[in-house]
């Protein structure tokens, strides 16, 4: 087999660049640069994380103060009760369904920007962003005036004969929030994912015989995958956490795992119960990534 | 091979807003040719390819392929496919998914796709890559993916847009004769599009020269080059002098600076023309030698030399023309020097007249 012995000088990689690449490991003046960032992160993150996670083996006492003695794990089996497990599976539940209709939603509208002329595109990203100027509490309680029973959505449904709607405080008007909040972090990644795909391929595909529906599920679709995956991470992980917006459109039944934390810290004053739940979520959050990630997501 | 036209373009024209891009292109491409659409960047050659894919419609005209008109249908549903000018390879597939994507689209069953793909890449010269993915191939492989990817389906027509552009000179030059040789192989119609005029003689049963969005010329490549119809495709086509000059009657023309010329032509007395005048076809002696009284011949100055081994290029200053002449380099060949006091002479048939 001479033909796998000499290899192809073509499909080389070039000796130039991996020269340059090692000088660039090799240099140090990049440290300097990392430095101030790192000490950042640790002094900020990790530091106030390890207080944490030493607060979640702490026991609560009998006034709600944190007794840093006798360390247990009492806080983590506390988790297996009913009501938690119910939380958790609706918080999982609103996630989800909030992260497919971004999905759904944004697919669309970020295959439309990325094949604009470039001047609509920008128009357009711009006015995707434009949320982002004002302050997101203010953004939720306008979504209360606009969900009410008296608002103008309900004025509608009864001018049309549908009667009124009662969507406030319901789990509808959570995910219709969260949808909101976080389509922003959908779009932005599809349309970057979108963008850098050849829409030669999508001529090529149907030249060779590839309906139009087809095309866009066997080429479009498979390519956008990194920014699918981005997305979805972005939108599911801080829906999952959620606490503003099922605090202000929720009611008592859609409690979702960031309220029943904050109130473990606030009302409950049970500090290690609170700092082991903020564990479970995140090391739950970091499983569910790093597993995307493993399974298609090393182009991202 | 039938009678009817493998590719019939009549009339065909594609505006986009205000700018003509194909206009009025009518053409018959024959059955098993190979035909080249050989124009400068931006004469239309690659739209008009385009619009026989499918991949745009026309404005006006129409387009036929064996027969059938084709109208507004899509491009999956055209007995044709094209080899792109960047290859367009589908980068998460292996070659052999690439090969096989248009096998899979029309449902064939798998045995059939295996076969044919195998069968495909075996003809380009690919077996044993078939698990590769397209950036792991090199230029010249990723072009042959490509051809594969088109030839495996079988089209009635095969459209390549520019397939050897990204290739080096002899990479390209290599590829040139085994498409041309492969094109002979399966017997299918190629139209080839290029703006390199070497190619497009080198591989065309006939060329069809675009400039501005016009079809101006069809022709096998001696017609294209001994025969040029207007000066657009003299020039494009090869080295070549334009001569601008005026009919005077019994086969005799002015040059615009008074010199008299003799050539065949049709065009009356007082038409003015182009006079074109391939270099190989031009010759210089010393301005004492004797020339043969049939041959034109002007006197001049040699303005520049240029060696370029198996020739010599000379540009000769003759009246307020400058004329451009190549000599076969041989030994017996008088060499002439910047300044040198010559003659210019060629037969009287080496000269084509063109109209204005």
């Amino acid at each position: 087999m001479a033909q796998t012995l000499v290899p192809d000088p073509e499909t080389q990689p070039d000796g130039h660049a991996l020269e340059d690449r090692a000088a660039l490991v090799r240099s140090r003046t990049g440290l300097w640069i990392a430095v101030p960032p790192a000490v950042y992160l640790v002094l900020l993150f990790a530091l106030p994380l390890l207080i944490v996670f030493i607060y979640s083996f702490a026991t609560r006492g009998p006034t709600g103060q944190t007794i840093l003695a006798n360390w247990n794990l009492a806080a983590y089996t506390r988790m297996f009760n009913p009501l938690v497990r119910e939380i958790a599976v609706r918080s999982f539940g609103y996630a989800l369904l909030t992260t497919v209709i971004c999905l759904a939603v944004s697919y669309p509208f970020a295959y439309y920007l990325a094949t604009r002329a470039l001047r609509v595109r920008n128009v357009l990203l711009v006015l995707v962003m434009i949320p982002f100027w004002s302050n997101f509490l203010v953004r939720t309680y306008a979504w209360r005036l606009l969900l009410s029973s008296s608002g103008p959505l309900s004025q509608l449904t009864e001018l049309v004969g549908i009667g009124q709607t009662r969507l406030l405080f319901t789990p509808a008007a959570v995910v219709i929030g969260l949808v909101y909040g976080y389509m922003p972090f959908m779009i932005l990644p599809l349309y970057a994912a979108i963008e850098r795909i050849d829409l030669g391929l999508v001529e090529a595909a149907r030249d060779l015989y590839a309906s139009g529906t087809r095309a866009f599920w066997r080429i479009v679709w498979p390519l956008s995958r990194p920014g699918v995956i981005a997305g979805s991470i972005l939108v599911f992980i801080p829906s999952l956490g959620a606490y503003v917006t099922p605090e202000i459109l929720g009611g008592s039944k859609t409690t979702m795992l960031g309220s029943y934390i904050v109130r473990q810290f606030l009302s409950a004053r049970d500090w290690p119960f609170g700092s082991a739940l903020s564990f479970v979520v995140m090391a739950v959050m970091l499983a569910a990534t790093m597993l995307y990630f493993r399974t298609g997501g090393r182009t991202l | 091979m039938s009678d009817v036209a493998a590719v019939q373009l009549r009339g065909v024209s594609k505006r986009f807003d205000d700018v003509t891009a194909v206009d009025d292109v009518t053409v018959d491409i024959r059955d098993g040719e190979f035909f080249s659409l050989l124009g400068p960047s931006g004469c239309g050659k690659t739209t008009t390819l385009r619009m026989i894919a499918g991949l745009e419609y026309p404005t006006a005209g129409g387009i036929g392929i064996f027969g059938e008109q084709m109208g507004l249908r899509p491009p999956n549903k055209r007995p044709v496919n094209t080899v792109f000018q960047s290859y367009a390879l589908f980068p998460h597939m292996t070659v052999h998914d690439n090969v096989a994507f248009g096998l899979q689209m029309r449902r064939l069953d798998r045995d059939e796709v295996r076969r044919r793909v195998a069968g495909a890449l075996e003809l380009v010269q690919l077996t044993g890559r078939e698990q590769r993915r397209p950036s792991q191939l090199s230029g010249g492989q990723k072009q042959r993916v490509a051809l594969a990817r088109a030839l495996v389906n079988e089209p009635k027509v095969l459209l390549l847009d520019e397939p050897l552009g990204a290739l080096d000179l002899k990479l390209r030059q290599a590829m040139q004769l085994e498409l041309k040789d492969l094109q002979a192989r399966v017997g299918i119609t190629f139209v080839y599009v290029t703006h390199d005029q070497e190619e497009a003689l080198t591989m065309s049963d006939r060329i069809g020269v675009m400039d501005a969005g016009r079809l101006l010329q069809v022709g096998t490549p001696e017609e294209i080059y001994e025969r040029p119809t207007s000066p657009m495709v003299a020039d494009f086509i090869g080295d070549t002098n334009l001569l601008r000059a005026t009919v005077k009657g019994d086969g005799q023309i002015a040059l615009d600076d008074a010199q008299i010329v003799h050539a065949e032509t049709a065009q009356p007395a007082g038409s003015e023309i182009v006079l074109t005048l391939r270099p190989e076809r031009l010759h210089v002696t010393g301005a004492d030698a004797d020339v043969d009284p049939a041959h034109n011949a002007l006197d001049g100055t040699v303005a520049r030399r240029v060696y370029l081994g198996n020739a010599v290029s000379y540009d000769v200053r003759a009246g307020e023309v400058t004329l451009r002449v190549r000599e076969r380099n041989a030994p017996s060949r008088r060499r002439f020097a910047v300044g040198d006091a010559v003659q210019v002479h060629w037969a009287p048939d080496a000269a084509v007249v063109v109209v204005r």
